[in-house]
């Protein structure tokens, strides 16, 4: 008899903790819903509500394990809005960009792209790691000289990232090979290529105009619920 | 037979060897690759921006001036596709013709030189040029961006393409189910470890089939297994010693081009072997 109770209470205790820790994961101050309709209103976020939680990009991904969120879950936290973790995680920089998910997705939702579009969201919130490190240098080397040089990508990347020098020796194979030439391949003339990397800047401060209100709108919606 | 050419930046550095390969072969075929003038890098996978990237690719597409544009990497190809399906949206095509000082009106073709090898030229042609066919055995390895996302030259999931030049080149395209599975070659520098297990993979799975060397279509594979195959090697404490070759390479070869003209003195990996055993 006495044993049952013990059983019980354990049971009861242990169903308290589970409570509690669902209630921890997803609380509504931990959703951004103004976040989740951000990714939703894009083009590949519209068919995120059809997720069906299959887990064949998780599956499919060759570094799925390496990942805080497994493709699948980070899907489910979209439609969640859980904007904090989302943008934390190492998920979006551990990605490859194989594909292979987004191919066979049953939904044709490609959690690749739901990755390129998180990227600059992260970045925009100051988060700072290796890949948005050289994806900034790369991006700032295109367009001061149209080309990725690859020579001028690492020097810059190993003077901000100084555990690179352990590449040294592979970079003096490439170059004693002739395929690391030392002076940078540029194209003539990139105030195109200027105009290009600007344009999103002002289109991101004009979305980011609009956004307040359509915010207040939707919490309101989301409150009147 | 006449394409505009994007030979893309790494053709001018990590991948000469490749473009010394595509040079010389697509030469005998009597194919004319005529290099648009003043091209930009497709941003790869690192400029973050989708539209910037999408614009950048338009441009590159426009300076095709009419012609399909033929390209020898898969990232490229697979950024120039992705910006023509990109374009199919009027009003991004609108905002990004705006800053571009030649309009793009979507219409270019991008091709990857495997595809223009098998589907425009054909196999039977490629084949009237063969002088010494390969008694070895290869590993097709096509990678991810080639067929994936937009899946419009062949199969993202078991390609034949490669096979079949392979085969046509009298050498045997061994059976290899890691052929688009990804080598690791983008995150290679920023997250090394991960990149370098990728790859491993990749190796144990190719010195299983007993292949003489694995075939690639792309630069970024090929430094990724070519040059780093060492640190592969030493990370795993493994011996691999693979040969890793691009498709353009092994058809030269094939043709009975010399392997300096082919590039192949500036692989890492010693391709000796593979060389005593097509010269045989």
């Amino acid at each position: 008899m006495s044993n049952k109770i013990y059983i019980f209470t354990n049971l009861h205790v242990f169903s308290c903790t589970m409570i509690e820790m669902i209630k921890n994961a997803i609380v509504p101050e931990s959703r951004d819903l103004a976040f989740r309709d951000r990714i939703l209103k894009t083009d590949v976020g519209k068919k995120i509500p059809t997720c069906i939680q299959c887990g064949i990009c998780a599956g499919s991904c060759p570094v799925s394990h390496e990942m805080d969120y497994t493709p699948r879950e980070l899907v489910r936290m979209v439609q969640l809005g859980l904007k904090k973790e989302i943008l934390n995680s190492n998920t979006i920089w551990i990605c490859t960009t194989c594909f292979s998910c987004s191919v066979r997705c049953p939904r044709e939702i490609r959690p690749t792209e739901l990755m390129e579009i998180l990227k600059p969201i992260a970045v925009a919130e100051g988060i700072k790691n290796k890949n948005s490190k050289f994806d900034r240098i790369f991006s700032d080397v295109v367009k001061k000289t149209g080309r990725a040089s690859e020579f001028l990508l690492i020097s810059k990347y190993s003077l901000e990232e100084p555990g690179m020098i352990k590449q040294a020796p592979f970079g003096l194979s490439l170059i004693f090979k002739g395929k690391l030439p030392l002076l940078p391949d540029k194209m003539e003339g990139t105030d195109e290529l200027k105009a290009i990397f600007e344009i999103k800047a002002s289109e991101t401060k004009e979305k980011e105009k609009k956004e307040p209100a359509e915010k207040t709108a939707e919490t309101e919606v989301e409150a009147g619920k | 037979m006449k394409y505009s050419y994007y030979p893309g930046c790494a053709q001018h550095g990590t991948a000469v060897d490749y473009s010394m390969s595509v040079k010389a072969v697509f030469q005998v075929l009597g194919i004319e690759l005529e290099e648009i003038k003043n091209w930009n890098c497709c941003g790869a996978l690192h400029v973050l921006d989708r539209t910037a990237r999408v614009a950048l690719s338009a441009r590159t597409l426009q300076s095709a001036k009419g012609l399909d544009l033929a390209t020898p990497c898969n990232l490229c190809y697979s950024n120039l596709m992705r910006a023509n399906t990109a374009y199919e949206d009027t009003s991004l095509k609108n905002r990004i013709n705006e800053l571009l000082v030649s309009k793009y009106d979507g219409s270019t073709k991008p091709k990857h030189l495997l595809e223009i090898i098998v589907k425009d030229l054909g196999l039977l042609k490629l084949a009237e040029h063969i002088k010494r066919p390969l008694k070895i055995r290869a590993v097709p390895y096509y990678g991810c961006l080639l067929t994936r996302p937009e899946n419009r030259f062949d199969s993202p999931e078991n390609p034949k393409s490669l096979d079949e030049l392979i085969s046509t080149l009298g050498a045997e395209p061994v059976k290899y189910y890691y052929k688009t599975k990804c080598c690791g070659g983008p995150i290679l520098i920023t997250n090394e470890d991960l990149a370098l297990s990728l790859a491993k993979d990749l190796f144990v799975m190719a010195k299983e089939t007993g292949a003489d060397c694995m075939v690639v279509t792309c630069p970024m594979c090929h430094l990724q297994l070519d040059a780093k195959q060492k640190a592969v090697e030493s990370k795993f404490n493994i011996k691999i010693d693979m040969p890793v070759i691009y498709f353009t390479q092994l058809i030269g070869l094939a043709f009975g081009l010399d392997h300096e003209e082919l590039g192949l003195k500036k692989h890492l990996v010693k391709v000796d072997a593979l060389l005593n055993k097509v010269v045989k």
